[in-house]
């Protein structure tokens, strides 16, 4: 693999992806800047064989989550059989009670989940994290694998690769699934969001129109787009990427100026699918992400496929008692906190730091998971003409309609500090693309 | 029990039109076990696309929007109810009673609520409604009714701190503290016998049903109280919620009258 054709084209890809606009904003300082997000041409390569077993322990698990969250708004029989305790879902910030009792078109409340997982030095995957509020980055992988072909397309006849260009595709059946009659937008905050590439390219490739909240409006219970010449036109699926606090004035927080009023509760009504659906958040809370194989057990009745990275919640005596005696060994998370913020780890503290967290932690028992450091498998990047290895993970997506459907791909996230272990791209990481290969 | 004639007007006047106007209403009071709503007026001003719903806590909603200018805003209801039917409302929804044991947005409690709950000697035996009745009682005894010290924004612990305020934060101040002891308990707005402005008032979950508490007059609810909405607080419960465009100062008007119907 190191001989490569592709690998000669690194720079000519990271020069298309910035004349194509790849980037995603960062607010630092309350100043707005865009970041290009850099591209390794060393593909994750995962063959079919492995990414079958993915394949079937990620659909399990968001089929899980879906269950878990129709029924916490629902009956919550998880609670009542006390596998989850109830202060995990009224204390956590993703629980919403406004969707207390409000089903959405077909049940379904996570159609596009973007899972992050690790694989161990002993080739064994993790589960990191299940993102099912408004889960992004699917569109570098897939743009970047359009450019590769152009710059390379020997690579592309030498190896046997699924095409990932189809989750347009994919996306566009799930969202035609829910649709409750009309078009299908794609609704963003706007150009200063982080993700707005991504927003552009899916609906661009979608065929979906590119919406913000001002070109919405709710009238006699139902959504219509206003295009540019005034005409009103019903919509029936809001692919939407801002965050549920922000989606609706009437019903979330009254300051938001990029919602659009009303439209929660025509949803409510069942006027219009909202893709994902507000109230996610009580599944992907990284308090929540404990239970997840006891949730898989509960609801499905099987064995979990894929393995959480061991974690330990302080809330329960047992697990205090582990943590605190193995405090130097671990990794701890602020439950409330996302985008690689609020983790530390245990022996990069200083002795003061540590008297401090440990106080923090008896004090607010709820609010941290600890996790075993995952000796992770590096993978190689190319810096400089050389070969280095790198810290990465797993993104990959899972979107439902009448079935789960396993994206052939992913983005891969690296670490370009060869000491960190963090690969958030709002932390300074880079991207790979992820081959499955198709024999 | 009692046969009660009420009536609720709200208006808003708007110094210069606005447009644009999206409003929910939570003002319509309906029928549970307490409470039996004989007959129901309503009149809404600008009534443009107005439709109705109920929302994820049993409130009656009307949303409405209303695209031209206008310069008042305005609803009034009006009709009988016949009260004190029994002493508790509707039986809780087993599933929903834990979404009223936490704290809330308004409710958490600060050092203040938080040492003068620990300073009530309650027995450890007794029911969470004594308990609740307890705490009523030791904040009546500690808190009193001064109009206008206190905002709509005011949460729990600030009202406690200042020593004053309004039914609005008698029902916190109780609800605070019914939870630091994790009893099940929510906020309810209505109407009161007499003539005034909406009353706020709180229920507490025991034994599957709700059973309302008036902290304000330190006693339990018979059949003098309307209930109109209930939620975790204040905020779930807004009468009236709105946005609209325009820059203008507006006014806020609000009459409630509650009267024994002569049998």
């Amino acid at each position: 693999m190191k001989n490569m054709d592709l690998c000669r084209h690194t720079d000519t890809v990271n020069e298309l992806l910035a004349r194509y606009g790849v980037k995603f904003g960062i607010y630092k300082n309350n100043e707005f800047h865009e970041q290009l997000f850099p591209f390794d041409a060393v593909p994750r390569v995962i063959d079919k064989e492995e990414f079958a077993y993915l394949e079937k322990g990620l659909k399990q698990r968001v089929m899980a989550l879906n269950c878990f969250i129709r029924d916490i708004y629902g009956e919550k029989q998880i609670v009542r059989d006390h596998v989850v305790p109830e202060e995990f879902i009224f204390a956590s910030s993703g629980y919403l009670a406004q969707c207390e009792g409000v089903l959405p078109p077909k049940g379904i409340y996570a159609h596009i989940a973007g899972i992050d997982l690790v694989q161990g030095k002993n080739d064994e995957w993790y589960i990191l994290e299940d993102n099912l509020r408004v889960p992004s980055g699917a569109s570098y992988p897939m743009i970047a694998r359009d450019l590769c072909r152009k710059s390379s397309p020997s690579t592309f006849k030498e190896y046997h690769i699924e095409d990932n260009r189809n989750y347009a595709q994919l996306l566009r059946n799930t969202m035609d699934y829910v649709n409750t009659g009309g078009h299908t937008v794609i609704l963003t905050p706007g150009r200063y969001n982080a993700a707005y590439f991504e927003h552009s390219y899916l609906a661009e490739k979608t065929g979906a129109h590119l919406v913000t909240g001002n070109q919405l409006i709710v009238e006699n219970d139902y959504l219509y787009f206003i295009d540019y010449s005034g005409k009103k036109e019903r919509v029936g699926a809001v692919y939407r990427r801002i965050s549920d606090e922000y989606l609706d004035p009437m019903n979330f927080k009254e300051e938001s100026l990029i919602g659009i009023p009303h439209i929660y509760d025509i949803f409510r009504k069942g006027n219009v699918a909202l893709l994902n659906a507000p109230g996610n958040g009580v599944a992907d809370d990284k308090g929540i992400y404990y239970f997840v194989p006891k949730m898989i057990r509960y609801y499905l009745d099987e064995e979990p496929i894929l393995q959480n990275a061991p974690t330990y919640l302080p809330f329960y005596e047992q697990d205090m008692a582990y943590v605190l005696e193995h405090f130097d060994h671990l990794v701890l998370k602020d439950v409330a906190e996302a985008g690689g913020y609020g983790v530390v780890f245990g022996d990069k503290m200083t002795k003061e730091e540590k008297e401090n967290f440990i106080g923090l932690l008896k004090k607010e028992p709820r609010r941290f998971i600890a996790q075993e450091i995952i000796d992770f498998k590096d993978i190689d990047i190319l810096d400089q003409g050389q070969w280095v290895p790198r810290k990465a993970d797993l993104r990959a997506f899972v979107l439902m309609g009448e079935e789960p459907v396993v994206w052939k791909s992913g983005l891969t996230r690296f670490s370009r500090n060869p000491d960190s272990f963090i690969v958030n791209s709002s932390q300074g990481g880079g991207f790979k693309d992820t081959w499955v290969l198709s024999q | 029990m009692k046969e009660l004639h009420f009536e609720y007007s709200m208006k808003l006047e708007f110094e210069t039109p606005v447009e644009k106007h999206r409003f929910t209403l939570k003002c319509v009071p309906r029928s549970d076990k307490r409470q039996k709503i004989l007959d129901l007026n309503i009149d809404v001003y600008p009534k443009e696309f107005l439709s109705t719903d109920e929302d994820s806590f049993g409130n009656q909603c009307i949303y409405g929007y209303s695209e031209g200018f206008h310069d008042h805003f305005s609803v009034s209801l009006s009709g009988r109810a016949l009260c004190g039917l029994s002493s508790c409302e509707d039986d809780a929804k087993e599933a929903r009673i834990g979404l009223f044991r936490y704290q809330s947005e308004y409710t958490k409690p600060g050092p203040e609520i938080t040492a003068f709950t620990n300073s009530i000697q309650v027995e450890d035996t007794a029911s969470d409604l004594d308990r609740a009745i307890h705490y009523m009682k030791a904040l009546y005894g500690r808190f009193s009714y001064v109009p206008r010290v206190t905002t709509i924004n005011t949460t729990a612990e600030e009202a406690f701190a200042g020593g004053c305020g309004v039914c609005q934060d008698y029902s916190h101040i109780l609800l605070s503290m019914c939870r630091m002891r994790q009893i099940p308990c929510r906020y309810v707005v209505g109407m009161l016998m007499g003539e005034g402005e909406s009353h706020a008032w709180v229920e507490i979950c025991q034994n599957g049903v709700w059973i309302p508490l008036d902290p304000t007059n330190n006693l339990i609810v018979e059949d003098q109280h309307i209930k109109i909405s209930s939620g975790r607080d204040y905020k779930d419960c807004l009468v009236n919620q709105g946005i609209f465009m325009g820059q203008t100062l507006q006014r806020q008007k609000v009459y409630v009258l509650v009267r024994e119907e002569r049998m």
